[in-house]
């Protein structure tokens, strides 16, 4: 399914009607991710890593005969990494670039966030590398991250693209 | 006329018409584009007959369709083929160009049909040219008739032995030609009696139709043959005539000498009735096989049907799937086994192992069958090859000849998609800096003309191509002084060098070594772009070269893209598939003959020192060991360049399905994809051709 143009990062804080989204948590911190991108969640299962790649790409893996690369968002978030847990998952997403495999320390519910409750980010935090916030749900006793997935992938190896296409059997 | 270019254009025809549309428009004009180049010089009647039928048809498909242009462009090609197809006009060169010119152009013509745009191509000086060639010689030299018209009757070699035998032995050697009456409801029939009938009278040595033909029904108003015989040609005339509906017989006693000279037919009635106009009239037959094909696929009768090669990818990517899971059910076998021998099982173990064994045999099987059903004979490559020595002789003022051979080797069609650029590529670079020119040749006390051989064959799971010519090989003199003024290598270190060593420099990139860099070739992103692609797909090339003889180029090629054979080794915990076709050989390393020179490990192998390379090192892996290191050697080699990598452990051969690692990974140094291993996990496929050249120039001192 190709990534549908969801609810972006224009619209951070406006009163979008509803927000329908995965919740996952990454350490203490939780974060969620439009429904529409995720493909499915699986159970960690064995990576390969790639000798010689970014730090958070993990590696690859075999997902029922496809080959998914997968990356540990807790890295990429700089978020303390621990040990892998029976909690972690895998959850797969449909990118622009195929899918990801994203590493997260547990899934905890789906779950529609009305427009309202979703704050621009730069009215709480302000990081300026931040290329991936698009909004803060304020939800009861919690804060929840609304993640931007094309801005959480790393900026692809554009040259590289047509090359590794090219080469995909 | 204003240019109608970009124009949208409109065609009478719905999706299924234009596929099918597509399909006749580009079969019909590969075959002109083979045929055409033939046609100069040698009328076979056969060949034109085909040509003709080929424009004839494109001309009526787009005539249908509405292609005003297009139908107008094939009409004033057919015009000129018809005029060499009634010996009007010899194909000489200038009809030959005119009709090359027109079919360029149809094939952008054909396009439009997809496009829908107008492609702004002006027809109206083409079809200019072609009635003006037609002009331009009116009438046929008369001298030939018999070439000209190009209706002749000869025995082939063979036959003239039989017939001088013959003639030895007191029979005389008579060419008969018979004529059934034109109002004759079967005349196929009457062919086949009057040929009985001329069977027994002596010893037939050829028939036009063949015999096959005639007695297959398929002969016609007309019979010709050679016939050996004790009778006078009265007795002869006098039985040929006694069968229903045979209007004239025709007979000549052939001399002695003339024996192996072709016979022109007798001018009168036979040719006046031989069938119905637009025919072909008797054809001349060298070996069976070419009036087979000219026949169509009619007669060859093959059962086929025309599969989507999408269809047929996603067959092979299933059946890829397949392997990977036979692969697996083997290794559970294994381990069940293993557990299952205490408990007292035995029975059941047994049938699932006859099970999984059985399910692995049906598996190959089945990949080798999918695997051929994508197979193509080469020859939709080759047949380009004519056209294009055509082209680049002349425009280079050479005289080549191109001979091929083995197109009916076959490959995957994903192969032959890659192999076509790099071909053409060689062969460009043959015929433009190989051959000499006819005046250098001579002086060379060579034939003018250059002779390129371009030839196909299957050898194991590999097929191979070669490039061949007799020119005058590669000038190792100019390689050396261009590779030392180009700084890519210090001047001693190039005039040392062996020669074979020198001509290998051909691939090093940004080198050319024409004297002038022409339109045709020698831009110095030659050779070294050729490699590269061919390597791509897991493929060698080599080079040889004699000064004054020649050069020959090989290029290996795996027969399918889909799967690899790979060698599985272990580095530092992960796996690696290098291919097979790069591995030279694998040895432990307390066989290998290890030296340490210059505080490098070098293996000696086979006369030759290889540096050796931490395989996990070299691709990056910078995590800490987690095995001793270099406990096998695998020496790999990339065209002349070796080096051994280190490794943990050996897993054995395996075919691996390549996959790519996705975009998000990207184009990683030293691999090339992934592959899905048995147990279920990923191994990396190793690029062997980038890695032993990048670390066999690290290990040479510059």
């Amino acid at each position: 399914m190709a990534t549908k143009a969801e609810p972006t990062t224009e619209l951070a804080g406006q009163p979008a009607t509803e927000e329908h989204v995965v919740i996952f948590r990454l350490a203490d911190e939780y974060y969620a991710l439009d429904i529409q991108t995720v493909q499915e969640i699986v159970r960690m299962q064995t990576i390969t890593s790639i000798p010689g790649s970014d730090l958070w790409v993990e590696g690859i893996t075999n997902l029922r005969g496809r080959v998914v690369p997968v990356i540990d968002l807790r890295k990429r978030c700089g978020v303390d990494a621990g040990e892998y847990s029976t909690e972690t998952r895998i959850v797969v997403v449909s990118s622009a670039n195929g899918m990801v495999g994203l590493i997260v320390d547990a899934v905890s519910e789906v779950m529609r966030i009305p427009g309202e409750q979703v704050e621009p980010p730069s009215s709480i935090v302000s990081v300026p590398e931040n290329t991936y916030l698009r909004g803060i749900a304020k939800l009861d006793e919690r804060l929840v991250s609304l993640m931007d997935l094309e801005g959480v992938l790393p900026a692809a190896l554009e040259d590289d693209l047509a090359y590794a296409a090219s080469r995909a059997a | 006329m204003a240019s109608t270019k970009g124009q949208r254009l409109q065609f009478d025809l719905d999706d299924d018409d234009l596929k099918l549309f597509c399909e006749e428009a580009d079969e019909q004009i590969e075959l002109l584009d083979t045929s055409l180049v033939q046609l100069e010089g040698e009328p076979d009647p056969d060949l034109v007959q085909q040509i003709f039928r080929a424009a004839h048809t494109l001309k009526g498909s787009s005539a249908t369709i509405g292609h005003k242009k297009m139908a107008s462009l094939t009409h004033a090609m057919e015009t000129v083929l018809d005029a060499v197809r009634q010996g009007r006009r010899r194909p000489t060169s200038d009809v030959v160009d005119a009709l090359l010119a027109g079919l360029d152009a149809l094939r952008v013509l054909a396009d439009e049909v997809v496009t829908c745009i107008d492609s702004g191509i002006e027809t109206a000086r083409l079809e200019a040219d072609l009635h003006a060639v037609l002009e331009s010689h009116d009438e046929i030299e008369e001298a030939a008739p018999a070439e000209a018209s190009g209706v002749a009757y000869r025995l082939d070699p063979e036959q003239v032995e039989a017939a001088l035998a013959g003639m030895a032995n007191g029979t005389s050697l008579y060419f008969l030609e018979i004529a059934i009456a034109a109002e004759c409801q079967l005349p196929s029939i009457r062919s086949f009696q009057a040929l009985q009938e001329i069977d027994a009278l002596g010893q037939v040595l050829a028939t036009w139709p063949e015999r096959d033909q005639v007695e297959a029904g398929a002969g016609e108003f007309s019979l010709a043959c050679f016939l050996l015989s004790s009778q006078s040609e009265e007795q002869l005339q006098a039985a040929i005539q006694a069968v229903t509906d045979v209007q004239d017989v025709h007979t000549r006693s052939v001399a002695q000498e003339d024996v192996d000279q072709p016979l022109a037919p007798a001018s009168q009635p036979v040719a006046a009735s031989a069938g119905a106009p637009g025919r072909p009239q008797l054809m001349l037959v060298e070996d069976g096989a070419p009036a087979d094909a000219a026949r169509g696929p009619s007669r060859k009768a093959t059962q086929s049907v025309r599969i989507d090669v999408e269809r047929l990818d996603g067959l092979m990517n299933l059946v890829g799937e397949l392997v990977i899971d036979r692969t697996r059910l083997q290794q559970i076998r294994e381990q069940l086994s293993a557990v299952l021998k205490d408990a007292n099982l035995t029975e059941l173990t047994e049938n699932f192992e006859e099970t999984t064994s059985h399910l692995a045999r049906v598996t190959d099987e089945l990949q080798e069958q999918i695997m051929r059903s994508r197979m193509l004979p080469v020859r939709s490559v080759l047949t380009r090859l004519p056209r294009l020595v055509r082209d680049v002789a002349a425009k280079c003022g050479k005289k080549v000849e191109l001979v091929t051979a083995g197109e009916e080797t076959e490959l995957d069609r994903s192969v032959i998609e890659e192999i076509s650029d790099p071909l053409v590529h060689i062969l460009r670079n043959a015929v433009d800096h190989g051959i000499e020119t006819p005046e250098e040749r001579r002086a060379a006390g060579k034939p003018e003309t250059g002779l390129v051989t371009v030839t196909a064959w299957n050898q194991e799971t590999y097929i191979y191509l070669s490039v061949k010519d007799d020119g005058k090989g590669i000038d190792t003199a100019t390689l050396r002084r261009k590779v030392a003024e180009k700084g890519l290598m210090s001047r001693e270190a190039a005039e040392s060098a062996s020669e074979e060593q020198a001509i290998q420099w051909i691939f090093l990139p940004g080198l050319s070594t024409a004297k002038q860099i022409s339109d045709v070739s020698g831009r110095g992103v030659g050779m070294d772009i050729v490699r590269t692609n061919i390597e791509r797909l897991n493929g060698q090339i080599t080079l040889h070269s004699t000064p004054g003889r020649g050069s020959e180029v090989i290029i290996q090629l795996p027969l399918t893209l889909a799967t690899t054979k790979a060698l599985m080794v272990v580095a530092n915990a992960t796996v690696y598939a290098i291919p097979l076709v790069s591995v030279t050989e694998a040895l432990a390393d307390h066989e290998a003959d290890i030296h340490t020179i210059n505080g490098r490990k070098t293996l000696r192998l086979r006369q030759r020192l290889l540096p050796m390379i931490d395989l996990a090192r070299a691709l990056g892996d910078g995590r800490p060991r987690q095995m001793e290191a270099g406990r096998f050697v695998v020496a790999a080699r990339h065209g002349e360049r070796q080096v051994a990598f280190m490794v943990d452990r050996l897993l054995g051969e395996q075919d691996v399905v390549v996959k790519s690692l996705g975009d998000l990974v990207g184009n990683r140094k030293g691999l090339t994809g992934a592959t899905i291993l048995g147990d279920g996990t990923l191994g990396l496929i190793v690029d062997t051709a980038s890695l032993v050249s990048e670390q066999a120039a690290l290990a040479t001192p510059a």
